[in-house]
Formats: C-alpha cells, structure tokens, sequence
C-alpha cells in the first residue's frame, strides 16, 4: 500500500489532534465564576433559522462569533457562510467526549471577556474579541493562567477548520483541483525552471 | 446426491487466489472460490467521487464509529467494508495492526498500485551479505512471469536501468508535478534517485479496461477499473467462463484430506448461518494472505498431520516478515507558496518513487545489510492537514492556509525486516474467532537492521528536501508499527529442502503434492519492494504448474 492515500488519512490524523486536545484537564477552576449565566442575553439572541441539537442558543451564538473570527468573510467567504457552526454543533451533538469541553469552553471564555471587558465575549467589539483571543492563539502572548483557555481556543480553531475547509465554499477557497476529470496525467506546466525559482506569486 | 468435487478449490480471491482463479478457469477447469467476505458493488460501494460535504460526517466519520475503525483505510468513504471482527492476537510484546478487508478481491480493491519486479539482488541476497538464504529461483526464471502479469494488468513507467529494479514492460508514465521537478532537482543534489514509480495505474485504456481520469482517492476503490483488482480484471473472465462459482461470506476453516493425507476439500464456515460447510475438489490452492494461510494450513489437523497440513519441515507460520513504514521526512517547498492548486492528488501519490539505491555495488557499504525504498507525496491535498503549524485566526490565518495549500511534502520509507527465529505466527490456544475457529497468534518485533534503515531514510530525505531548497518540519516519532503496511511475507517460504521449507521452488506443498500455495506466504523475505506484482508472478506460475500436474493425472 505503498504511499497510498495520503490525502484522506490525513483527515483522520487530525481527528486524532482533536481526541488529543480534548483530553486537557478540564475548567473546575471557572466553573462556578459564570454562575449568574443572565437571561437577558438569552432573549437578547436573535432566533437563527437553524436549530442546535447540543448548544444553548446562546452558547451557539458564541460559536458562531469565534468561527467567523477564526475565519472571517473578508473579501472571500468565511466560516459564516461556509455555515461552520452548523457543522460544529452537529458533530459535537454525536461526540459526546468533547462535549464537556466546548460546553465548558464557551463559559470560560464568556466569564474571561467579563473579566477583562465586563461583557460577554460576543457583546465585546471587534478589538476587544481579538484582545481576548491572541494570548490564547499565539504562543509569544500565551499567559500563564489561561492554558484551559488556550486548550479551548485550539479546539474550536480545530473544528472550524475541519467545518470550513471540507464545506464547497472552503475547497473552493483553496481551489481544491481534486476529483475532477483529467483526460491526461496533469503535469508540472514550469518546463524551464526545474527548481521554480522563479515563479510569478499569485498570492 | 452424489457430491460435487470441483477440479480446485481456491481459498481467497486477492492478488493470489485472483490469478489462481483466472488461469484455472481459463484453462477449463472447474473451479471453486472460497471468499471470507461479501461482493462489493463499485457503484455504491466505492466513494471515491464523494466530496467531503458529500458525506454526512464530511469524512471524519461518525463518532461511533469512529471508535471500532481499524486503520485509517477504514472510514467513513470505506464504511462496511472492512472487518471489525476479533480475527488474530499478539504474543506479549508484539504490537501488530492488521486490517482486515474480506470482500471479494480482498486488498487488491485498495491497494496503493505499486508495482517493482523483485530482483535478482534480490534472489540472491543471502549469497550477497550471508545473512539467510537465497530464494530457489533466478530472476531470469520469473521475468516472463513479471512480462505477462504486467500486460495483463498495465503498469505505467519508465526504462530505468537500476540493478534493483529489472525493468519491465510499461504503459507511459505518469507526469512529473510540480512537487516532483523540485524533489527530483533535490535528489539529483544529493546522490539519490528520484523516478517515476511503476505504477498498476492505467495512463491509456489497456487489455479492455478505460485509462484512468486522475480523480485521485484511490484508495478508496476506482469506480471505473483503471487500476488492477480482482474483480476489474481476473475474476469477470473466470466467472464468463462459466466454471467459477464463488462462495461468499465463507471463512475457510481447514483443509480436507483423504485417507492418504491428500487435499480433498475444504470446510469453511457460512458466516450468515454459521453452518460448517464442505466443498470438495482435486486440489486445493491457498491463497488467504500471509497469516490467514498459515492459519488454515496449522489448523488443518489430521491423523495423517498431526502439526497441521503440509508442516512436517515445521515451518508453517515461521519466518515473519513486514515492511517497516514510516514518515521520514516532512516539511514543504517555500518554492511553490502562493501557487493556484494543482491536481497533486491523482494517484494517492505514487507517481514517483526513490528506488533502494543503498548496498547496491557493495552488499557492506551501510551500517544495515539489504536497502530500503522510499515514497515521496504531497502537494494539494482534499484538507489543509498541516494548518496546525500556522499560528494565529483572522484573514492572516487563512491567507496562510492557502499560500501553503501547493508546498507540503513528505518522504514514506518502505524497509524490510530481516527474517528472524523470533518473529512467527502460531495458533493461539485458547482464543476463537467468532465462528469457533482458533485464531492466528503474531509474534513480530523489529530487528536492528530494519530501525538503522529508519534512521538512515530520516537523514537521506532531510537532505534531500534540503538540497531541493524546501523546508524539515520534522519527520514521524516512530515507525509505523508492524502490519500496517499489509505487505507480510514469508510463512510458508519455498525452498529445495522438504525439512527447512513449506512449498517447492514452485509454490507446490512438498508433503502435500495436490496443495499449492499461491500468495505472498511463499516468499523468503519481502525486500524494498511492494508485494502485489510478485504474488500475481508467483501465483500464474504456481497456478500453470498445477495445471500441468493435474492434466498429467
């Protein structure tokens, strides 16, 4: 089976980042900080057409801010249209080991963002959102009291890319050139640059 | 009634039993296939054509299960198809990974095509190093064998002039991609080959078969019959001929003798009513894959043989061997940042291949005795797998993504295990398979020479990334560990001696003269190479000789 399905296998060494990443210690320590989780925020959620089978309207709405902050629509769609949240919600709605942690998850954040902002992580602006996330996504800003935090955030960034980029919308933002119909064996188009040196950037 | 007795009952339709099947039906005999599994039907079986968002899992399978899947081949695209069932144990120490697929074809539905005539450097490496022994057959005797299986089957390549690897006769190649014009640039730098691999993929429709459109996920069935399996390419003429009747969902049991000790049949057990069957013949070929053919031969137990048919050498499950595989080297081609997608993934990423070029000239020149060969991939892949390496979220991070989409490569070293007293597969005495049948016991460790090949393939493909200008990630923590490769070879080697081998230079039982060995079981050791092309050798000759023998009375 020499060197044979690369492409698909590495799906599964991603799930198995994931199964990883969800065996982390867990957030007794903010467990009780978000206790007073207000009604007022409940109502003040608009109804979206689709109904989450595991998350709290809520927490579903939080999820949907953190996909399309991981990957914005930016001039090219992003994880809002890609309709990645969707993709989370069912796929933790049948995995029960990591429901603890996207549940828990989202308190942690909401009660950190109450901490550093007074509000919950969604209500925050832009700015403060990115303040949030950026100890917790980049390894020079990491904070020693925030590894369960860190542990979510990589999480989430894990599910969204594994939402986005398997949606039409994501593979079409790679252009992925697979499962199409070649009538020959394509071939490397750069005949005098053996090296590619000296290609022109398209990016 | 009076009982039918079929000329042959063949157990197993891979690569072994398939050609078995094929020449025997050919040639107007009456034939009977024993198969552990269901038929798979392309059309809704194989889900090659599915994109992610095609499935409801979008790949990543249902959590469920998630749990019970056995190697990464086994999965949501694959789902049913291989064996969730308990079907061997490992001896304390031995970890051995071992997915089993059952349907009609066995492994030859998801191989990875791979398709290197073994060599005379082959043949003759014991004589080379003095380690082992020689195999009892000469590269000039198997070549028309390799000749005929490749015009059969259609094997695209190139004339290469290497000493280990005899060319044959090939269909033009697959393209260079990009990945491979920088690799191939590295390699030259280096000191090491860089070509196309041989691969059993149809670059022009071939022997009535369509040429392949480069879909890529190959392994996970072609829906069109572009590359070689059973059920493509052997098995339909064997069933036109009307002389084949396969019997499904039937797990070979033991084999039948007469009073003489002779093959008369098989029994085999109806997975669907859990019945013991018999079917009966004039001779029987085993071809079950390595272990599992072992494992009916020493459960075949008779007054006439007490320690399992055709074991009076007592070498019946001895002599183990595996391909040790294993990520060497990964990293990616900053040349190729920014690039649009290119069609990278139309074969599962065997089009080239680095070719054992280690031991050649002089048998000591490595540390290790014998040479590894090497599989190098990459490229647009159907997931952006590598974004764990990309710091960040926002329009950077996915700017990222995609600037990094073309670049990713990696090195897969294929190395052979020595054979070894140590390394065997026996019956365990206590554990069944679901259908009452004691199961194959697996004894297997790595030996030292296989690991110095390991450390050998990480620095060789580190050098040869660096010299193409790409950039080490890192390379895999460990090797693969055994089984994974599904190449095992060598549990019933043939051999001159009756005392020290199973089968005869042809694949003939010597205790046994109507029983026949037709897989990679047969084989001394599984060298750098690939198994596959060398069964389907081993098994026309070892069928053709059968043939003479019965024709003969």
């Amino acid at each position: 089976m020499a060197g044979q399905g690369l492409e698909r296998r590495e799906v599964l060494e991603i799930l198995s980042l994931a199964a990883a990443a969800s065996g982390f210690s867990g957030f007794h320590r903010w467990r009780f900080i978000c206790q007073h989780n207000d009604q007022a925020a409940v109502t003040a959620v608009r109804p979206a057409s689709y109904t989450p089978q595991f998350f709290m309207a809520t927490e579903y709405a939080t999820l949907e801010c953190l996909t399309g902050i991981i990957i914005p629509s930016d001039g090219s769609p992003g994880a809002r249209e890609a309709g990645v949240a969707e993709f989370i919600d069912f796929m933790v709605a049948h995995e029960p080991a990591v429901q603890y942690e996207f549940r828990t998850g989202l308190t942690w954040l909401d009660a950190h963002a109450r901490t550093l902002h007074g509000k919950p992580f969604r209500e925050l602006a832009p700015e403060q959102q990115s303040d949030v996330l950026k100890p917790l996504a980049y390894h020079a800003q990491n904070r020693p009291a925030e590894q369960d935090g860190r542990s979510f955030f990589h999480l989430v960034r894990r599910y969204t890319v594994m939402g986005f980029y398997t949606s039409r919308i994501g593979l079409e933002e790679l252009n992925y050139p697979g499962l199409k119909f070649y009538s020959a064996s394509p071939e490397c188009p750069h005949h005098d640059d053996p090296e590619h040196l000296h290609l022109k950037s398209n990016a | 009634m009076p009982k039918t007795v079929y000329d042959v009952i063949v157990i197993g339709t891979g690569a072994g039993g398939g050609m078995a099947i094929h020449t025997l039906c050919d040639a107007g005999l009456k034939v009977c296939a024993i198969n552990a599994g269901r038929r798979l039907n392309p059309s809704k079986d194989f889900r090659n054509h599915r994109m992610p968002y095609d499935m409801k899992f979008r790949g990543f399978n249902d959590p469920k299960k998630r749990a019970q899947s056995y190697g990464y081949m086994d999965n949501e695209y694959t789902d049913g198809i291989w064996e969730h069932e308990i079907t061997y144990t490992t001896a304390p120490g031995t970890e051995w990974m071992w997915p089993r697929c059952y349907a009609v074809g066995g492994k030859t539905n998801f191989w990875g095509r791979s398709s290197a005539r073994f060599a005379e450097i082959d043949f003759r490496a014991a004589s080379r190093d003095g380690y082992d022994v020689d195999w009892p057959v000469t590269y000039e005797e198997i070549a028309p064998y390799y000749s005929r299986v490749e015009k059969m089957i259609g094997v695209a390549s190139t004339v290469q002039n290497r000493p280990s690897n005899p060319d044959g006769e090939y269909l033009p190649p697959m393209k260079f991609r990009c990945i491979d014009r920088i690799l191939e640039s590295g390699a030259k730098k280096a000191g090491v080959p860089y070509l196309p691999d041989r691969i059993a993929q149809l670059t022009q429709a071939h022997a009535g078969h369509p040429a392949c459109h480069y879909c890529g996920n190959c392994t996970d069935g072609c829906d069109t019959g572009s590359f070689f399996s059973t059920p493509w390419f052997l098995l339909p003429s064997a069933e036109h001929s009307g002389n084949l009747e396969i019997r499904t969902n039937a797990i070979a049991k033991n084999i039948l003798v007469d009073e003489n000790g002779r093959a008369n049949g098989v029994a085999y057990i109806d997975r669907q009513t859990k019945q013991e069957v018999e079917a009966y013949g004039r001779a029987v070929v085993v071809a079950a894959s390595c272990v599992e053919s072992a494992r009916i031969l020493l459960n075949s137990k008779s007054r006439q043989w007490p320690t399992g048919i055709a074991n009076s050498s007592g070498q019946v499950g001895r002599n183990l061997c595996d391909h040790m595989y294993g990520g060497a080297a990964e990293g990616y081609l900053p040349q190729l940042a920014g690039q649009p997608g290119f069609p990278d993934n139309v074969s599962g990423s065997t089009i080239a291949w680095m070719p054992r070029w280690q031991n050649l000239a002089n048998p000591h020149e490595e540390k290790f005795i014998r040479g590894y060969s090497v599989y190098p991939g990459g490229g647009c892949s159907e997931f952006p797998w590598y974004f764990d390496s990309i710091e960040g979220f926002g329009s950077d991070f996915k700017r990222q993504i995609k600037r990094r989409y073309p670049t990713p490569v990696s090195f897969t070293m294929q190395a052979p295990s020595l054979r070894r007293d140590t390394n065997y597969v026996d019956i365990d005495p206590e554990a069944k398979d679901a259908y009452g049948i004691p199961v194959a016991r697996i004894h297997f460790r790595w030996d030292e020479n296989t690991l110095l090949m390991w450390e050998h393939a990480k620095q060789a493909c580190a050098d040869v990334l660096k010299a193409a200008g790409g950039e080490l990630t890192g390379a895999s923590e460990a090797p693969e560990i055994p089984g994974y490769s599904l190449h095992e070879t060598g549990t019933c080697r043939m051999g001159n001696d009756p005392k020290k081998f199973v089968t005869n230079r042809f694949g003939q039982t010597h205790d046994v003269p109507n029983l026949y060995v037709a897989d990679a079981s047969l084989f001394l050791n599984c060298t750098d190479k690939t198994t596959t092309i060398s069964i389907l050798a081993f098994s026309l000759r070892a069928s053709e000789h059968l043939l003479d023998n019965l024709r003969a009375g």
